[in-house]
């Protein structure tokens, strides 16, 4: 599959479904959201399709169409879509003018809110309550990209082909956020939280800080690991094939 | 039972780190070692089958630096072979006279042998064996065996692995282990394109049981590789001289058209050695490869002389024995905590596993507890024994396999399980 469109399945996928903590977790969105009540479809013309529905102060993110929508978002192609992310672009609505105001003014601060805690800066590290945030979006980001990455890169289908079945968690210790990865009859998903069978291999960094600047690539994984700063246990083979689709990703969402 | 640290190994590794890609690498990397933190990462020395890490912790070696250490570390018949050859000259403007006594022992040595040839890794033999059938049949592709590592040139890595491209690997045929059919099946949908196949004499992967080869299955792919004209090249890097002196072709009956030799063949000096038939000297000589180092002479004489020695005093039967024994007292100890130790592959280079958490994660807590008391075991990867290890070894392992389970806390679990099947009754 062609740049543009895995990198449209990131982000409709991986990135997009951060919005749920979002609201969540950081009070300034929730506040903006708190009486929303609104059903957004994004479709990408040969391309993924997602949806993102507000409801009594909670944000919901799912694959596919939702029916019905309020509004339906179109973007001629995934290049379309990604210019969008990248803060480039707006895309045409099909159905729904009347929230054409809504969508400029307040679904637009929502997302750049997301892209502020997305994309961070060393000072912005220094705050607690930042890193924490900034390292639970990028876990998750890290987890929902595996499955995207694994059914539509071509150079990962050897790997996907080799894919033992199992659980795989990625946690932040001592209470920090955990996602995980499932994979099964050569298809994998991913998930937030604690997973409901036990994992087959985890990952386990000793704290926020040490985790944000592993999945950021700040820090040499090896020397991390050998040191005990972040432990993997179980079956590793698991996580050996999730690190090296992982170390596809800065490739689209850098 | 005293545990060990390793501040000196830790502060040395972080110093690697600043100026080594990994810190240390590849195989020896502490990533598999689980947790990193119960293994030490730097040896300081080594003597018969014990070697002392650099925070001078002691450790009953079950690992032989993964395979190459034989008859022990420092081992004074193979360290005076090379003193002698070191003073006569190592690296020469051309090879010493000891290199063609070497391929005459090994001819002699290796069942069916014809021709031997000497470089220094393993993957630097399998990698020449794959030019060869390829040469010698003017076809392209390579039938290796799913999981079966051969080293890391990248046709023998995995697509998908960093710095391989499709094309390195779009000649590899993978097919799953004692599938002789599968073998078949890939003769038939590349009719008169297969130059060989390539094999380990049994399948040893990592992180998984290992598997002997079924019964009749290397004569059906000799069978096969007749009828097709396809090149047999067994990679006997691992399993060779720890089944049979002889190559482990002669230990399951058959015989190869190639065999590639290394780790054990020079006790930890590095040569390597591929070893062929008559009918494939010619073959092999067309092929030009060579290296910088590969005529080394003081390696040529840890060779011959480990092979001397293995062969005098029967290095693998002892290598069996020992295995055998170790893995029957293991078995014992773990039955007793009330746990299934399961063992496969070959006694002399076994595969250990607790069957009864399919996670791996409490084989892996054992085998660190081990090491922490002086039992190097790694958990993801066969263990190898050498000729050096001794009954006091054996005694000492097994007290503290016996005190690894009861740190690792699995008495009472066993005890959990005696009491839930009491209740049963
Ligand atoms: C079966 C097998 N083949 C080939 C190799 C590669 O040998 P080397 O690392 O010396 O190139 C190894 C190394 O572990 C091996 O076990």
């Amino acid at each position: 599959m062609c740049f543009e469109r895995v990198k449209a399945h990131l982000n409709l996928h991986a990135v997009l479904p951060n919005l749920e903590d979002l609201v969540r977790l950081d009070p300034e969105a929730r506040q903006l959201t708190r009486d929303w009540q609104i059903a957004i479809q994004f479709v990408v013309r040969q391309g993924p399709k997602a949806h993102v529905v507000f409801k009594q102060g909670a944000c919901t993110v799912g694959r596919g169409l939702h029916v019905p929508p309020s509004v339906v978002l179109f973007f001629a192609s995934p290049a379309h879509l990604n210019r969008m992310f990248d803060g480039k672009s707006n895309p045409v609505p099909l159905w729904g003018f009347t929230k054409l105001p809504f969508l400029s003014r307040d679904f637009a601060k929502l997302t750049d809110r997301l892209t502020y805690f997305l994309k961070p800066s060393e000072a912005l590290l220094e705050d607690p309550s930042y890193l924490a945030l900034n390292t639970r979006l990028t876990l998750n980001t890290a987890a929902y990209a595996v499955p995207e990455l694994l059914a539509h890169r071509r150079e990962l289908r050897p790997i996907a082909a080799g894919l033992p079945d199992g659980v795989v968690q990625l946690q932040v210790l001592p209470d920090g956020p955990s996602a995980y990865v499932v994979s099964a009859d050569g298809k994998t998903s991913a998930g937030r939280g604690e997973p409901a069978q036990r994992p087959m291999a985890r990952m386990a960094m000793k704290d926020m800080a040490t985790a944000n600047a592993f999945l950021s690539g700040k820090l040499d994984s090896f020397t991390a690991i050998a040191a005990g700063d972040v432990s993997i246990r179980g079956q590793l083979p698991l996580l050996d094939a999730m690190s090296l689709v992982l170390d596809h990703v800065p490739k689209y969402l850098s | 039972m005293k545990t060990y640290t390793f501040a000196k190994s830790q502060a040395l590794f972080r110093r690697a780190a600043q100026v080594i890609p990994c810190g240390i690498y590849g195989h020896m990397s502490p990533a598999p070692l689980v947790p990193p933190t119960a293994y030490p990462f730097f040896a300081a020395r080594g003597k018969g089958s014990r070697f002392w890490d650099v925070d001078g912790n002691e450790f009953i070696d079950y690992m032989c630096a993964y395979g190459p250490m034989v008859l022990g570390y420092n081992h004074p018949v193979v360290d005076e072979a090379v003193r002698k050859q070191l003073e006569q000259g190592n690296t020469l403007t051309a090879p010493a006279p000891i290199m063609v006594e070497l391929a005459e022992y090994l001819v002699e040595l290796i069942a069916g042998a014809g021709f031997a040839y000497f470089a220094k890794n393993g993957g630097d033999m399998t990698s020449y064996a794959t030019m060869i059938a390829r040469s010698a049949t003017g076809r392209k592709k390579i039938v290796a065996i799913k999981g079966g590592y051969h080293g890391v040139a990248s046709w023998m890595q995995g697509g998908g692995h960093h710095g391989v491209v499709d094309e390195d690997v779009e000649n590899m045929i993978r097919i799953p282990w004692n599938d002789v059919a599968a073998f078949e099946k890939a003769i038939a949908r590349h009719p008169g394109q297969i130059a060989g196949f390539i094999a380990t004499p049994y399948h040893h992967p990592t992180f998984v049981d290992n598997e002997l080869p079924a019964e009749g299955y290397w004569q059906n792919i000799r069978r096969l590789c007749d009828r097709e004209g396809i090149v047999l090249i067994i990679d006997d890097v691992r399993c060779g001289f720890r089944l049979d002196i002889r190559g482990s072709h002669a230990y399951f009956g058959f015989q190869p058209d190639l065999v590639c030799f290394c780790k054990a063949i020079g006790n930890g000096y590095p040569i390597s050695a591929l070893v062929g038939t008559k009918k494939m000297q010619n073959e092999a000589a067309k092929v030009f490869y060579t290296g910088s180092y590969w005529f080394q002479a003081a390696p040529m004489a840890a060779a011959l002389a480990t092979l001397k020695e293995l062969k005098r005093i029967d290095g693998p039967k002892r290598m069996l024995d020992y295995g055998k024994r170790l893995l029957d007292g293991l078995t014992e100890v773990a039955r007793h905590h009330g746990l299934d130790l399961k063992t496969t592959g070959a006694p002399s280079l076994p595969y250990l596993r607790l069957t009864d958490d399919e996670t791996l994660m409490q084989h892996q807590d054992w085998c660190a507890e081990c090491t922490r008391r002086g039992a190097y075991f790694t958990s993801h990867h066969n263990w190898f024994m050498s000729a050096a290890h001794t009954a006091e070894d054996l005694q000492r392992t097994l007290d503290i396999a016996d005190d690894a389970f009861k740190a690792i806390g699995t008495t009472s679990k066993g005890e959990r399980r005696a009491t839930n099947r009491a209740r049963k009754k």
